[in-house]
């Protein structure tokens, strides 16, 4: 098709869809870390090994599409949103995979020998933490709809009513990790070792919440500073 | 030997107008396949048939601007008037072929213009003109309704599409509200059609018109016919599949704001036609999509496009010219 005059230029990279795959990896890779978790706790350690690679391979595919939108997104597109304010969303949305892939890589250091109850609880954290980023997916999938309906004002009220839910629930994530750490703090467990890694694990799965809510505040930055 | 270099002239004339249909009669119909308002066929038959009627019923106006209002061919020797005329056909032909072969954003409007100029500049040059005889206060015109008419387009779709914006998408569910425009959008279509027809038909018709100078003064209706059946043809050979490519990467283009920029650009372009401005359909096209994106409807406008658009203008003009006074040259020392 060489002798083809086309208007198809005007029409620029668009980020929005590399954004959304994006927030969904990180979805994705939560739920992989609570399957990691429950092979821990399982004693199989293999399958921990295995899981910390799916996860590390969502992460570095998450950096590519990183990269793709960075390097697309020049001054010279028109867009709906700020570009600053999208480049600011993404590297937020970036942390919360990255966060991911830390606590992924932490459970693989060693076998863990604490009692259930501890586990339990670290159960429960991730699932709120999954609950967390889950809401935050619905949030940013409303990113359609919004250019669909050019930023309608009723699109951008039903956007932003999820971003109070995420912070709710990333503040009850905060509660039970407050609740581990005290738990871990007061341990007669006799491996100090172990402790401590369980203490920093248990502080980076409170920053995947962290990210989550942080990411949501800086959605809704994006689509109202238009 | 008149008669010879008037039926070339007819003949690369009907090239230019095949290239016309062939490409930008599809650049400007492929919103509607995007967005699947009209099936490949339909599109095909509403073209042709429109820019057809639109080339025959409102093409007469651009054409004699090309034909007489820059260079004013009525005080030239006919023979002169017949070989200036193909070689500017003829150069504008070859431009626009290259250009396109290598992705420039060139359009037939800024090709042909540039080539009359430089058959004006050559007549000057052997003393059947003096420079002042050239019409520069129509070419001032018609450069600035280059300028004009994409930002003309912008500013219309930008409101047309606000207005849509307000009364209908925030009202109603942007669902159903896409799946009305996708029929009011098979209007706009038509619209487009017939405006590109009335335009750059006179690409094609307007050296032809020149050629044909000693038959009498009036723009024969039979030249509108070919040029009108020129394009019909590009689009059903060639243009069908300009429609495909260009359709199937610019679905960002909903129906709603594809009607808006349709309507933008037929709205230019007709005006335009009805004051006897040659303009690009393809520039004020994409001036009106600048101005949906300026309006908040669309995900992502590539600006570069504009710097691109003026970098063509600025080749365009000089280089058609350039080729057309050597061809010119070239014919006289050598017929």
């Amino acid at each position: 098709m060489k002798f083809v005059r086309s208007v198809t230029d005007v029409f620029g990279y668009s980020p929005f869809e590399d954004l959304h795959r994006h927030a969904e990896l990180c979805g994705e890779a939560v739920e992989k870390l609570i399957e990691q978790f429950r092979a821990c706790v399982g004693g199989n350690f293999d399958r921990v090994k295995a899981l910390e690679k799916e996860i590390d391979s969502m992460e570095y595919e998450a950096d590519k599409i990183k990269h793709e939108i960075r390097g697309n997104v020049t001054k010279s597109l028109l867009m709906p949103v700020d570009r600053q304010d999208l480049l600011q969303f993404l590297k937020v949305q970036d942390s919360i995979i990255d966060n991911t892939e830390h606590v992924a890589h932490m459970l693989s250091y060693r076998k863990f020998s604490v009692d259930d109850e501890l586990w339990e609880l670290m159960i429960s954290l991730l699932k709120k933490i999954e609950e967390t980023v889950r809401e935050y997916e619905k949030l940013v999938d409303h990113m359609k709809n919004l250019i669909a309906t050019s930023f309608s004002k009723k699109e951008i009220r039903d956007t932003i009513e999820h971003v109070p839910v995420v912070e709710e629930l990333e503040h009850q994530c905060d509660k039970i990790q407050i609740e581990i750490h005290r738990k871990i703090f007061s341990s007669t467990h006799t491996n100090i070792m172990e402790l401590i890694l369980l203490n920093e694990i248990v502080v980076k799965l409170g920053e995947i919440a962290n990210s989550a809510a942080r990411s949501a505040d800086a959605f809704r930055s994006m689509i109202l500073g238009r | 030997m008149i008669e010879i270099v008037a039926v070339l002239t007819v003949a690369v004339g009907f090239y230019m107008a095949w290239n016309i249909g062939a490409n930008d009669a599809a650049n400007s119909m492929a919103t509607s396949y995007g967005s699947g308002a009209l099936t490949l066929k339909q599109i095909i038959i509403i073209a042709s048939v429109l820019e057809f009627a639109g080339a025959v019923l409102y093409g007469k106006k651009v054409t004699h601007t090309i034909a007489k209002g820059i260079v004013p061919i009525d005080s030239l020797d006919p023979h002169i008037v017949a070989i200036g005329a193909l070689s500017a056909i003829l150069s504008a032909s070859i431009w626009i072929t290259v250009a396109t072969y290598y992705h420039l954003p060139v359009s037939t409007t800024h090709s042909i213009v540039g080539a009359m100029v430089g058959f004006g500049i050559a007549s000057v040059s052997q003393n059947y003109l003096s420079i002042w005889d050239i019409r520069w206060d129509v070419l001032y015109r018609i450069v600035l309704s280059w300028i004009l008419s994409p930002v003309a387009g912008a500013v219309l779709a930008f409101l047309l599409f606000t207005i849509i914006k307000i009364a209908i998408i925030d009202r109603y569910n942007v669902v159903k509200v896409e799946r009305v425009f996708k029929y009011l959008q098979i209007l706009t279509a038509c619209y487009m059609a017939f405006a590109h027809g009335s335009n750059d038909v006179a690409n094609a018709t307007g050296p032809m018109t020149a050629a044909l100078g000693f038959l009498g003064a009036q723009t024969p209706t039979w030249v509108l016919f070919i040029g009108g059946i020129g394009i019909a043809i590009g689009i059903a050979t060639w243009g069908w599949r300009v429609i495909e490519t260009v359709g199937k990467r610019i679905t960002e283009l909903t129906p709603s704001r594809g009607f808006s920029a349709e309507f933008a650009t037929a709205s230019t372009v007709l005006f335009a036609s009805s004051i006897g401005m040659p303009i690009s359909t393809t520039h004020t096209l994409v001036g009106s999509v600048i101005g949906v994106g300026l309006a908040g409807g669309l995900a992502s406008v590539d600006l570069s496009i504009v710097k691109r658009i003026i970098a063509s203008w600025l080749l365009t003009v000089p280089v058609a010219a350039g080729i057309t006074m050597a061809v010119y040259t070239m014919m006289v020392v050598f017929a």
